[in-house]
C-alpha cells in the first residue's frame, strides 16, 4: 500500500457516490465502491463498508432510489440510481465544492505570493 | 423533503428488523463480489476472504453507524430518560411516595367523581333512542307537575297522535312469601304499552300484550306478572323453568309470563310489573293519580309534541271541569326528570370541588419538583456544560415527571376503584335507577386526560424554570441562599394553593352553616325514641272497611302492650316524607277552593308524635265509620281559611272535600266538621314551606297502605322484635317494611343537603392540608437554604425570636395574599352555592370570616415547624461548615 493515500475528505463521500451514479447509471453497492476506488486510482483509502450508511442516508433524503436486482454471484442485491432530486443535489454539491476549492486555492495562492515577495 | 425524511425514519423504526436483514444481505453480497475479484487477481481463497474484509473495513462499526443513522435519536433518548427518571425516583423514595400519593389522591377522587357525572348526567339512558322518551303531565301552572286523570290519559292516547307508546304507571307493594316470613316487594301496575315506551323486550317469555290491561280477562285464567332479572335471580334462583311457575302477590297467584333482560331495570325499586287495569270509578277527570310516560313517534321532537298537546288541551276544554280551565298539558324529556335539579347541582358542585383539589395536588407536586430541581442545578449545569441542549434537559425533566404522573395515575385509578366501591352504597339512594357506577373505558379515558393535564401542570413549569435559569453559575458554587426566581415561583404557587383552599373552605363553611340551620328547624314532631314502619293490608285478607278498621285498633293495642313501648298509632303518611294525598276543600257559599294535603290518622297519632292540639280536640275513638265525619286541621290550614274564607274560628265549621274510598269503593264527596286545630308538623322536608294539612279519622276513611308509628321508652330499634311479634300475633302474614327511626327519617329528608356538604367539607379539609403542606415545604426549604444567612444574623446578635418572626412573617405574607385572592374567588363562585343554601346568604360574613381564620390557623401551624428549626440553627456549626 502506498503511503500517500488519503482518507475520503470529510463530507465528500456523498458527492462521490452521487457523481458515480450520475455517470455510470444504476449499479449495486460493491460496484459503486469499486468505481470510486478505480477513479481515485491509488490516491484514496476507502473503507468500502462506509458507503452503505451513506447510501441509506441518501435514500432517506430522497436523492437516490433502490431496486432489487441480481448480482454477478447470483445474489439478490439492491441497485441504486439517481433520482431527479439527486441530480439537482449533485449540481448544488458540485457548485459548492468548486466554490470552496476555489476559495482555498485563492488563499493558498496569495499566501505563496506574500511568502515570495 | 423534511417530512419525507422524518417519515422514512419513522418507518425505519417500525421495520427495524427487516432493514437489518437487508443490510446483512447486502454486506454478504459485497464481500462475495470482492472475494471473487481477489481470486481472479490470483489470491488463494483464504487470502481473498481476508483481503475482502480488509477492504470493507469494520463490519460491526459500519452496522452501528447505520443504526445511529436510522433510529430516531430522541425516542431512544426518551426511553433512556424514563429509565433514568425511575432510577432517580427510586433513589429518593420519600419524594416519590409523597408525589405519587398526592397525584393518586387527586386523580383518584376526580376519576371517581367523573364516573358519577358520566353515568348520571352525561351518558344517555340505557334505552334505545332515549331522546324520544317523555313524561306527560297536567300542569296547574308553569312550574307545577301533576299526574293526570284516567279519562284525560285515555284522550291523550287516542287523540294526540304523537306517541308511539303511551303508558300509565302506579307503584304498589305486595307481600311475597319467601320461606316462612313474607316480604314486601315493590312493584308497578303499568299499561300494556309500558315496555314499548322503554323499548325493552323480555329476556325470556314476553311482556304484556296489547289489551292485556283491559278489564275482564279470559275466565279461568289468573293474572299475569313480569319479573325483573334481579327478582328472577333472588326469588327463583335463576330457574330456567320460571315461566311455568307462579308468583303469589298478597296471597293471590299470578302467572309469570316474562323476565326482563339483565341490567335494564335492576336498579329500579320495582321488581315485578302487572297490567294496570282501570277500575270503573277511576274513569273520571277529577282524580289526578296517573303518572304517564310515553315514547314519541320518530320524527316528532319535544317542541312539536308540546304544541300538539297544547292544541289537544284546547279541544278538550268542553269536557274539562270548569275549575281546571287554566290547567295545561306539558311534555318533559324523561332524562331531565330522572335527575332532579338539586342532584344535578350537588354533582356539579362536588365535581368542581374535586377538580380544585386536583389543582392543588398538582401545585404541590410542581412545588416539590421545583424544590428538588433547585438541588439539582449542579447536575443540570454539568450536563449542559457537557453538551446537553436545553431541549434535552427539558425532555429529561419531563420524562421524570411523566414517570411520576403515570405511576400516580395508575395509583389514582386504583384509588378511584376503591372509592367507587366504598361510595356506591352511600350515594345509590340519591342516584336515579339508570345509574350504574363503574370504571369503564370513558372513565379511564378521563383518567388518562387528567394525567396528561397533570403532566403539563406539574412537569412543564419546573422544567422550563430549571433549564432557562442561568446554569453556568451553578457549577462551581455551593447552594447558598435560595435562588431568587425559583423561590418566587414556588411562593406564588403556594399563594395559589392557599387561594383555592380558601374558596373551598368558604364553600364548606357556608354549607355547614346552612346544614346547621336546617338541623335546627323544628320538625313539629318528636324525633327521638320514635320508630316507623309501613305495611299494606292485602284485599284478600281485609276486604272491607270494617275489617281494616278492626285491624288498626287491634294492632295498636297489641303493640302498646309489647315491652318498652310507650305509645303506638296507625296512619297514612309520615312526617317529613311528603303527603301523597292532595285535595281541595271548599266552604258552602264560598267561591274559592283551598288545596290541602290529607292525612288519615288514628286517635293516637298526635299523642305518639307529640303534636299538641291548639284548640278543639283531636281525633277520638268514637270517630268511627257511621259516626258523623270529622276533620282536624293544622294551623297553616286555619290561617288560609281565615284569610281566604274569613273563617276566624274554624272549629265547629263544616267544609266539603272528596276523600278516597277503600279498595274498589269509589272516592266520595263528604262534608266534614272541623273539630280541632293542631300545631303544624313538617310534612315535606325541613326546608320545604309548611303546607296546609287536614287530618281525617282513619277509621272513617280506611286505607290499605298504612304506616305504624311507635314511641318507645329506650332505644327504638331494640324494640323492633317485640313490635314484629305483636304484629304477627294480629296477622301472621303481614310483612313490615321500611323500618326506620324518626332520626333516620329526618336524616334522609336532609340527604340532599348533607351529602354535598360533607363531600365539599372533606375536600376543603384536604385542600387546606395540601396547601399547608405546600407552605411547609417552601418554608422548610427556605430555612435549609438560608441556614448560613440565619447563622450570620444570629452571630451578629439576632435572637431566636427574631428568626422565628422572620419565618412567620414570610408565611403570613403568602397567607394574606392567598386569602385575598381566595375571598375574591369565593365572592365570584359562592353564587353557585345559592340554590343549595338554606336560610344562609352566599356571602354570609360569619362563615367567610371563619373560613379565613381556619386557613390562617392551619397556615401558621404549617409554618411553626420550619420557624422553630430556624430558631434552632447554631451559628457556630453553620459558619464552621461553610467557612
Amino acid at each position: 500500500m502506498s503511503e500517500n493515500k488519503t482518507d475520503v475528505p470529510y463530507g465528500t463521500l456523498d458527492l462521490l457516490i452521487l457523481k458515480t451514479l450520475d455517470t455510470m447509471g444504476p449499479m449495486h453497492g460493491y460496484r459503486i465502491a469499486r468505481r470510486i476506488e478505480q477513479v481515485a486510482e491509488n490516491l484514496l483509502r476507502l473503507n468500502q463498508g462506509s458507503i452503505y450508511p451513506a447510501l441509506i442516508r441518501l435514500e432517506e433524503q430522497g436523492f437516490i432510489r433502490t431496486q432489487w436486482g441480481i448480482s454477478e454471484t447470483k445474489r439478490k442485491v439492491k441497485f441504486y440510481s439517481l433520482t431527479r432530486a439527486g441530480a439537482k443535489q449533485l449540481g448544488v454539491a458540485v457548485a459548492n465544492w468548486e466554490r470552496a476549492t476555489a476559495l482555498v486555492a485563492r488563499f493558498l495562492a496569495t499566501a505563496k505570493l506574500e511568502a515570495e515577495s | 423533503m423534511k417530512l419525507r425524511f422524518a417519515a422514512a425514519r419513522l418507518l425505519a423504526l417500525v421495520r427495524k428488523r427487516r432493514l437489518d436483514e437487508e443490510l446483512e444481505g447486502e454486506i454478504f453480497a459485497h464481500l462475495e463480489l470482492a472475494e471473487r475479484q481477489a481470486i481472479a487477481a490470483g489470491l488463494s481463497p483464504e487470502e481473498a476472504r481476508r483481503e475482502a474484509r480488509r477492504g470493507f473495513g469494520g463490519i460491526e462499526q459500519m452496522k452501528e453507524d447505520h443504526r445511529d443513522q436510522r433510529s430516531i435519536q430522541w425516542m431512544e433518548n426518551l426511553w433512556r430518560d424514563i429509565r433514568y427518571g425511575m432510577a432517580s425516583l427510586a433513589r429518593d423514595p420519600g419524594f416519590a411516595a409523597v408525589t405519587i400519593g398526592l397525584l393518586a389522591l387527586g386523580v383518584g377522587a376526580n376519576t371517581a367523581m367523573f364516573s358519577i357525572v358520566d353515568t348520571v348526567l352525561l351518558r344517555p339512558l340505557p334505552f334505545p333512542e332515549p331522546e324520544r322518551m317523555v313524561r306527560v303531565w297536567e300542569t296547574p301552572s308553569a312550574t307545577e307537575r301533576n299526574p293526570t286523570t284516567t279519562l284525560t290519559f285515555l284522550d291523550w292516547k287516542r287523540q294526540s297522535g304523537i306517541f308511539e307508546a303511551l303508558a300509565g304507571e302506579e307503584s304498589f307493594r305486595a307481600a311475597v312469601a319467601t320461606g316462612a316470613d313474607p316480604v314486601r316487594v315493590s312493584g308497578k301496575m303499568v299499561s300494556a304499552d309500558y315496555f314499548n315506551v322503554f323499548g325493552v323486550k323480555a329476556r325470556m317469555g314476553r311482556t304484556f300484550a296489547p289489551g292485556e290491561d283491559q278489564p275482564g280477562g279470559t275466565p279461568g285464567t289468573i293474572p299475569v306478572v313480569v319479573l325483573s332479572y334481579a327478582m328472577w335471580q333472588t326469588q327463583f334462583a335463576g330457574d330456567p323453568g320460571v315461566l311455568k311457575r307462579e308468583l303469589a302477590l298478597d296471597g293471590e297467584q299470578h302467572q309469570i309470563i316474562g323476565v326482563l333482560p339483565k341490567g335494564s331495570f335492576d336498579r329500579d325499586e320495582a321488581r315485578f310489573w302487572k297490567p294496570l287495569i282501570f277500575a270503573r270509578d277511576q274513569l273520571n277527570r277529577r282524580q289526578h293519580w296517573l303518572h304517564v310516560i310515553g315514547r314519541l313517534r320518530s320524527g316528532v321532537n319535544i317542541e312539536q309534541a308540546q304544541a300538539r298537546m297544547t292544541a289537544l288541551r284546547a279541544s278538550l276544554a268542553p269536557v274539562m271541569p270548569a275549575w281546571k280551565k287554566d290547567w295545561g298539558f306539558t311534555v318533559d324529556p324523561f332524562a331531565r326528570l330522572l335527575v332532579g335539579d338539586t342532584l344535578r347541582r350537588s354533582i356539579y358542585l362536588t365535581f368542581g370541588a374535586v377538580l380544585l383539589v386536583l389543582l392543588i395536588a398538582c401545585a404541590n407536586v410542581a412545588n416539590l419538583v421545583l424544590a428538588k430541581g433547585a438541588t439539582r442545578r449542579k447536575e443540570m449545569a454539568l450536563r449542559a456544560s457537557l453538551g446537553a441542549s436545553r431541549g434535552r434537559l427539558i425532555v429529561q425533566l419531563l420524562a421524570e415527571s411523566l414517570v411520576l404522573c403515570v405511576l400516580g395515575g395508575m395509583a389514582g385509578i386504583a384509588a378511584a376503584y376503591v372509592l367507587l366501591r366504598a361510595a356506591a352504597p352511600l350515594v345509590a339512594t340519591s342516584l336515579p335507577f339508570t345509574a350504574d357506577l363503574s370504571l369503564d373505558a370513558r372513565v379511564l379515558g378521563f383518567a388518562a386526560a387528567a394525567v396528561a393535564a397533570v403532566l403539563i401542570l406539574t412537569g412543564l413549569l419546573p422544567a422550563l424554570q430549571i433549564s432557562f435559569s442561568k446554569l453556568s453559575g451553578s457549577l462551581n458554587q455551593a447552594p447558598r441562599g435560595s435562588s431568587g426566581s425559583s423561590a418566587a415561583v414556588r411562593r406564588s404557587i403556594v399563594v395559589g394553593e392557599v387561594a383555592i383552599s380558601v374558596v373551598l373552605i368558604c364553600g364548606a363553611a357556608l354549607l355547614f352553616k346552612s346544614l346547621a340551620k336546617l338541623q335546627q328547624v323544628d320538625a313539629g314532631v318528636r324525633i327521638d325514641h320514635v320508630i316507623t314502619m309501613s305495611t299494606d293490608l292485602p284485599s284478600t285478607a281485609y276486604p272491607t272497611r270494617e275489617s281494616a278498621a278492626a285491624f288498626y285498633i287491634a294492632v295498636v293495642e297489641r303493640v302498646r302492650s309489647a315491652p318498652g313501648i310507650e305509645q303506638a298509632s296507625v296512619s297514612i303518611g309520615l312526617p317529613l316524607q311528603g303527603v301523597q294525598w292532595g285535595e281541595f276543600i271548599n266552604v258552602a257559599g264560598g267561591k274559592e277552593r283551598l288545596l290541602v294535603r290529607v292525612k288519615m290518622v288514628d286517635p293516637w297519632y298526635f299523642a305518639t308524635l307529640g303534636i299538641p292540639v291548639e284548640s278543639g280536640r283531636g281525633i277520638e275513638g268514637h270517630d268511627r265509620a257511621g259516626a258523623p265525619p270529622v276533620m282536624v286541621i293544622n294551623q297553616e290550614t286555619a290561617r288560609h281559611l281565615s284569610s281566604k274564607f274569613e273563617m276566624a274560628n274554624p272549629v265547629g265549621r263544616t267544609v266539603g272535600t272528596a276523600l278516597p274510598g277503600y279498595g274498589p269503593i269509589p272516592e266520595s264527596v263528604v262534608s266534614a266538621q272541623i273539630v280541632g286545630v293542631i300545631r303544624n308538623e313538617r310534612t315535606g322536608g325541613l326546608h320545604a314551606p309548611i303546607e296546609p294539612v287536614v287530618y281525617v279519622p282513619l277509621a272513617q276513611f280506611p286505607r290499605q297502605d298504612i304506616s305504624l308509628v311507635v314511641r318507645t321508652r329506650s332505644e327504638p330499634l331494640a324494640a323492633m322484635p317485640g313490635i314484629r311479634e305483636a304484629v304477627r300475633q294480629v296477622d301472621p302474614h303481614l310483612p313490615l317494611g321500611e323500618v326506620r327511626t324518626m332520626e333516620q327519617v329526618k336524616e334522609q329528608s336532609m340527604l340532599w343537603a348533607t351529602q354535598p356538604t360533607w363531600v365539599v367539607g372533606v375536600f376543603a379539609g384536604l385542600a387546606a392540608l395540601m396547601a399547608a403542606l405546600g407552605l411547609y415545604g417552601v418554608l422548610a426549604h427556605a430555612v435549609t437554604q438560608q441556614r448560613r444567612e440565619i447563622g450570620i444574623r444570629m452571630a451578629l446578635g439576632a435572637r431566636p425570636g427574631d428568626v422565628v418572626s422572620h419565618t412567620l412573617h414570610s408565611a403570613l405574607s403568602m397567607l394574606v395574599v392567598g386569602l385575598a385572592a381566595g375571598l375574591a374567588g369565593a365572592f365570584a363562585l359562592t353564587r353557585v352555592l345559592k340554590s343549595l343554601l338554606f336560610e344562609v346568604s352566599a356571602l354570609d360574613p360569619a362563615a367567610l370570616a371563619l373560613a379565613c381564620v381556619l386557613m390562617i390557623l392551619v397556615g401558621i401551624l404549617a409554618a411553626a415547624i420550619p420557624a422553630s428549626r430556624a430558631a434552632g440553627v447554631d451559628p457556630m456549626t453553620v459558619l464552621r461548615d461553610e467557612g
